[in-house]
């Protein structure tokens, strides 16, 4: 028997444990499932059913979207994956004292393991080969795909924190602020762009199903229809530029106010394209950087009304 | 002497290759991304052009094919010039800390000064090519070893280099992502007054090649050999380092750094002409444009309405032609 699956059954045989324990427990309150233990309740996630605590409080999340849907909810994780290109926590999200535990692509599970969480979140399409020592360290939920529609993947999220509520409360907030927006600018029929650079001979352009490009088709913008990748995004030559043009054009950038950062392309093709802030608009999936992204639209309709 | 020289063979071989360089200069204005018909590429060429096709070829195809024309040339003969300097068929000029010195100096310019353009990092590139192979003949041309002690050194500085660049760009997030693109190779960063600048030198350094040939066949027999034909070793040895530097630097400079063309070029030149260099440099200049014209464009159309950067449609093409060419004949001598 190797190590590993000695490790795996012995930790099953804790967990069995664990749970004939709780059976002999006088009556839990009441759960969403009564098929789980007491103070817990039964998710069903990308990769089965977790047992996962009512209220956690020592969460760490592997996914941007998840560190973004537990913040905006008002619950902070001692532990989130940092994206790989990134060092440090997105400052659009106000939160200190995270500590990091690796990359989205590579969590590093010892200092996963050294922050004794109760629950973990994940991605199955990412990390689907570390769920079971995950789950070894602690109760962990994986959305199926980063790719999915975002407000699902935040729902289940929020279904995992113990808060559907709030994070259903959040979506609809969003969807009002979507329909405010449309009805006072009045945009049906405008068509809009959402530009990408990734280096001299890419353009990425997002498409209805992205993030951005979601909140942009819901204030009443319309991407006009192309070939997209899984109805995400597109990739561009510069030489086809052209065939990017459309009523309003944003162009991502790491610095909003440095327009030398426009590929020369794009600066020839669009030169009043309007920057928007990558950390948000491409990184920022979750409710808080929607909130910030519909932000940054207003301001944009009400200077150009 | 042993040296086999063929002069009816290498005049036809460069009117070959120079016909064949041309098509591929016609190749690069007329293909791309944009499938552009020939009338309305000649009408742009023409200045009668749409603001879309002016665009698309002035702004970038006749920049692109003047890019891979320079650093193609400059990478053929520099390759071509290692090879028979070093005696080995397995150099290239990378082995002189070429491109190490440029990328450091790019991740530098990125990560301290917030270098974005792409052409912004054409003249720290070239200048950390030209002091990293500065420092490296310093620290190679001391005591005895001939070329093998310049290798070593080469070698040696290129791996410190790489590993701090290496360190920079993972420690900030913007130099990743800018070095990331710029370690592709494309020949679209450079601008054509960037180019303007940068053409001298890749002149200089060829002019200072062809000079060299000669010399450079006199050493093939080795060093001992070449100094009792009255051969000055040591002043061929620094012309060919200044030439390699200046060759090589300016093509990392405008293109980033584009394997496989120093190494694979002089080899398929000399399968043609033989080991002569006073037939292999013209030729190598020749064809090196052809490979990198060839790989770009390959690049613009495989998977349009996008793109591949040039330097990753060399090492997938250029390293399976390079084996096939080895498999069927024997790698020539020098």
């Amino acid at each position: 028997m190797s190590p590993r699956s000695r490790l795996v059954l012995a930790s099953a045989a804790g967990m069995i444990a664990l749970a004939l324990a709780g059976c002999t427990a006088a009556a839990a309150p009441e759960s969403a499932s009564g098929s789980a233990a007491p103070g817990t309740r039964s998710v069903e996630h990308a990769r089965g059913t977790a047992d996962v605590p009512d209220q956690p409080e020592r969460v760490v999340t592997l996914e941007p979207l998840e560190l973004d849907t537990a913040v905006a909810i008002g619950i902070t994780p001692v532990g989130a994956a940092v994206a790989g290109n990134v060092t440090e926590l997105p400052s659009y999200l106000g939160v200190s004292d995270v500590a990091p535990v690796g990359t989205v692509p590579e969590p590093d599970l010892e200092a996963i393991a050294a922050l004794k969480p109760d629950l973990i979140l994940g991605t199955e399409s990412r990390h689907s080969e570390l769920y079971e020592q995950l789950s070894a360290i602690a109760p962990t939920v994986f959305i199926a795909s980063q790719a999915d529609p975002w407000r699902e993947n935040a729902t289940l999220i929020g279904e995992a924190l113990g808060r559907e509520d709030e994070v259903a409360g959040l979506l609809t907030g969003v969807d009002d602020e979507c329909a405010r927006l449309k009805s006072e600018y009045a945009l049906d029929g405008q068509t809009v762009q959402l530009i990408r650079p990734r280096d001299e001979t890419t353009l990425s352009l997002y498409g209805p199903v992205s993030f951005a490009g979601s909140l942009l088709e819901c204030v009443g913008f319309t991407i006009p229809d192309r070939e997209w990748e899984d109805g995400l995004q597109a990739d561009l030559s510069p030489e086809n530029i052209a065939s990017a043009t459309a009523d309003h054009v944003f162009v991502t950038a790491a610095d909003v106010d440095d327009r030398s950062a426009i590929p020369a392309a794009v600066a020839s093709a669009f030169p009043d394209a309007t920057l928007v802030d990558t950390s948000t608009w491409v990184s920022g999936v979750g409710p808080k950087g929607a909130e910030a992204v519909l932000g940054d639209i207003e301001r944009y309709l009400s200077a150009n009304r | 002497m042993t040296v086999t020289t063929r002069p009816g063979r290498g005049i036809l071989s460069v009117g070959v290759v120079a016909a064949i360089l041309a098509v591929a200069v016609i190749a690069s204005l007329a293909l791309g991304a944009n499938p552009l018909a020939p009338p309305a590429v000649i009408d742009a060429l023409a200045g009668r052009g749409t603001r879309e096709t002016s665009f698309v070829v002035w702004d970038l195809r006749v920049p692109r094919t003047v890019v891979g024309l320079i650093a193609g040339a400059a990478l053929g003969a520099a390759g071509a010039l290692m090879q028979a300097f070093t005696r080995n068929p397995l150099a290239d000029p990378g082995l002189l800390g070429v491109g190490a010195g440029a990328a450091f100096a790019v991740a530098l310019g990125v990560s301290l000064f917030g270098l974005s353009d792409p052409g912004e990092v054409v003249w720290p590139a070239f200048a950390g090519a030209l002091l990293v192979t500065m420092a490296v003949s310093v620290i190679g041309a001391s005591g005895p070893g001939g070329p093998v002690r310049l290798i070593l050194a080469g070698v040696a500085l290129g791996a410190v280099l790489s590993g701090i660049t290496t360190a920079i760009t993972l420690t900030d997030p913007e130099a990743f992502d800018r070095m990331r693109g710029w370690n592709a190779g494309s020949l679209l960063g450079a601008g054509l007054d960037d180019l303007g600048a940068i053409a001298p030198f890749v002149a200089a350094g060829a002019v200072l090649a062809f000079a060299l040939a000669p010399g450079l066949n006199a050493m093939a027999l080795g060093d001992d050999v070449a100094r009792s034909q009255g051969v000055n070793v040591g002043r061929i040895r620094i012309g060919v380092i200044v030439a390699v530097t200046l060759l090589a630097g300016a093509a990392t400079a405008i293109a980033g750094p584009i394997s496989f063309v120093g190494l694979m070029i002089p080899h398929v030149v000399r399968w043609i002409v033989g080991p002569d260099q006073r037939a292999v440099l013209p030729l190598s200049l020749l064809a090196g444009p052809v490979v990198v014209l060839a790989a770009d464009i390959l690049g613009r159309v495989v998977i349009a309405p996008a793109e591949v950067p040039v330097g990753v449609v060399v090492a997938f093409v250029g390293a399976p032609l390079l084996i096939a060419l080895a498999r069927r004949r024997t790698a020539r001598a020098l």
